[in-house]
């Protein structure tokens, strides 16, 4: 299948001068004269001046009482090329956690969506604390009431915080591969096992392929945890957030993992 | 001249998207590989550009570790599929309110928050339809002809409007609608609630639920789980009603979805 996409006159018309991009982003932020937008940006009289009529020639601003103003239409498609732009530094800033990653999990619309994750914060492990990321995880597991996650690998301690979750009356649902199955539920007790059930507290979806993503969603707290390609799972590194679009871009992601799994 | 720093300053900021979206190569080569690898030969095919011009391309975009070459094909990397994932968003954003740039830009639409606004690509395949000067409600009819085929429907109503409410006890009366969510503001709701057949028949109905959100919508937006439609307001303050956009696609109703959820936890008051 090929993709018909082209990048167009217009875009690129934008992109292609910084100043006409900060010119933009100035006038997004507060309409403005020439001498004020000078003023601002350190740019020269000259250039802004050139730039401000490519601009209004092209119906990107419109002078009202003396000062220039983004039109709405411009308005949007100065927010979306700003939105590309967030996404590429949501790319770079954290190039570790994706870089020789395997992604194929994520769906197109969460990927579309990665800007949700501006406010994540990348967790390592250092030499001295070779536990931090499971244990940031752990720590988030331990306090939850809500738990959603994507488990593709055992740890011996997920029973147990499964199980403390369940005692104090939390919900917890899992996607798991079927070979984790029986380690991960079979310590937990029969009973509180039952009773979560059939309360509808505990769902479990077992999958016979493998599951390249590492995901939880602990009340409002989510981590992401991907494989390298070479498909070890990383386990030095997770991105973590208490955002809300964070949570919200998780959730997302775990609907369409359930939805997959279950198809 | 624009001092140095300052154009270093300038450079640094937007350095990432002019050097992806203005290049007529660089930009070809990512969305040539964006589904699969492909070698130099289909490549030099696709884009028509001699090896020379495709190499240099590939090259600059392998130092930036967005494409990588494995066993003489060349693919993206993670974070090229994660990239031009995204630079595709942007040109389906731009194609998206270009297709009806009538429609966004003579309306006021600062009910529609950034975030939605941001992912109006998800309207791609949406039809703008459009009253004309010999029938001036090809709109109002497409709209009433789109109510009357579904059961269950949700509508932000920022008008009060007879002959809308009327279309809609019908249905609601006929059986044919079974479900109604209405959001609407306070001074809609005290309007519908003066008129004694609407009160009784629409917001007395026990299918009907009413949600009272304390500011006034400026978006006339009905969901459903076969279609969406969007009307909205002037500039200047005045309802449109001969301007309405559709859509019937997995990815429309999903926009329209996000958008109700959003207004919908506006809410102040439920009744």
């Amino acid at each position: 299948m090929h993709v018909h996409h082209e990048i167009n006159d217009d875009i690129k018309f934008l992109a292609k001068s910084e100043i006409r991009l900060k010119i933009l982003s100035e006038l997004y932020e507060h309409p403005d004269d020439i001498r004020g937008l000078v003023k601002k940006t350190k740019i020269t009289y000259s250039s802004v001046s050139s730039n401000i009529n490519k601009l209004e020639a092209n119906k990107y601003i419109k002078k009202v009482e003396k000062k220039y103003h983004l039109n709405p239409l411009a308005e949007i498609y100065f927010k979306t090329l700003m939105d590309f732009k967030k996404s590429i530094e949501i790319i770079q800033n954290y190039d570790s956690f994706w870089d020789k990653h395997n992604i194929n999990q994520l769906s197109i619309s969460s990927i579309k969506s990665i800007t949700d994750l501006k406010n994540a914060q990348l967790i390592e492990t250092t030499p001295i604390d070779i536990y931090k990321t499971h244990n940031t995880t752990k720590n988030q597991l331990i306090k939850a009431t809500d738990v959603k996650a994507i488990f593709p690998y055992l740890h011996p301690e997920y029973p147990e915080l499964i199980e403390n979750i369940l005692i104090n009356e939390g919900s917890v649902e899992l996607i798991i591969p079927r070979s984790i199955f029986k380690a991960i539920i079979s310590p937990i007790d029969e009973s509180l096992k039952k009773k979560a059930v059939k309360q509808k507290r505990l769902k479990v979806y077992t999958v016979t392929e493998s599951l390249n993503l590492y995901l939880t969603i602990c009340d409002e707290k989510m981590s992401l945890g991907l494989f390298k390609n070479d498909g070890s799972f990383d386990q030095n590194r997770i991105l973590i957030s208490t955002d809300k679009k964070a949570y919200e871009w998780a959730d997302e992601l775990f609907k369409h993992v359930k939805h997959v799994v279950r198809q | 001249m624009t001092n140095i720093q300052t154009k270093m300053e300038l450079n640094k900021e937007f350095k990432d998207i002019k050097y992806i979206l203005t290049s007529n190569m660089r930009g070809k080569l990512l969305l040539a590989v964006y589904e699969i690898p492909k070698n130099l030969d289909e490549l030099r095919n696709e884009l028509k550009k001699p090896s020379a011009t495709i190499l240099h391309g590939l090259k600059e975009l392998e130092t930036i570790n967005l494409v990588r070459k494995a066993h003489k094909y060349y693919e993206l990397t993670s974070n090229g599929y994660l990239l031009t994932t995204n630079m595709i968003k942007l040109i389906e954003n731009w194609n998206s309110l270009s297709n009806c740039e009538i429609f966004w830009d003579n309306h006021d639409l600062s009910a529609i928050p950034d975030d939605i606004m941001k992912n109006i690509y998800l309207l791609k395949d949406a039809e703008y339809v459009s009253s004309t000067t010999s029938d001036l409600s090809i709109a109002f009819n497409r709209y009433i002809q789109l109510i009357s085929e579904t059961t269950k429907l949700q509508i932000i109503l920022p008008i009060y409007s007879e002959n809308h409410l009327k279309h809609i006890i019908d249905l609601l009366n006929s059986e044919q609608l079974q479900k109604l969510e209405l959001i609407v503001s306070e001074e809609i709701y005290e309007s519908i609630h003066k008129n004694k057949k609407f009160r009784k028949e629409l917001l007395n109905n026990k299918n009907v639920k009413t949600k009272i959100i304390d500011k006034n919508l400026k978006i006339f937006l009905t969901s459903s789980d076969e279609f969406m439609s969007l009307t909205l307001f002037f500039k200047d303050g005045h309802y449109d009603d001969s301007q309405i956009l559709i859509g019937r696609d997995k990815n429309t109703l999903k926009w329209a979805y996000t958008l109700i959820k959003h207004i919908g936890a506006e809410l102040c008051e439920n009744k």
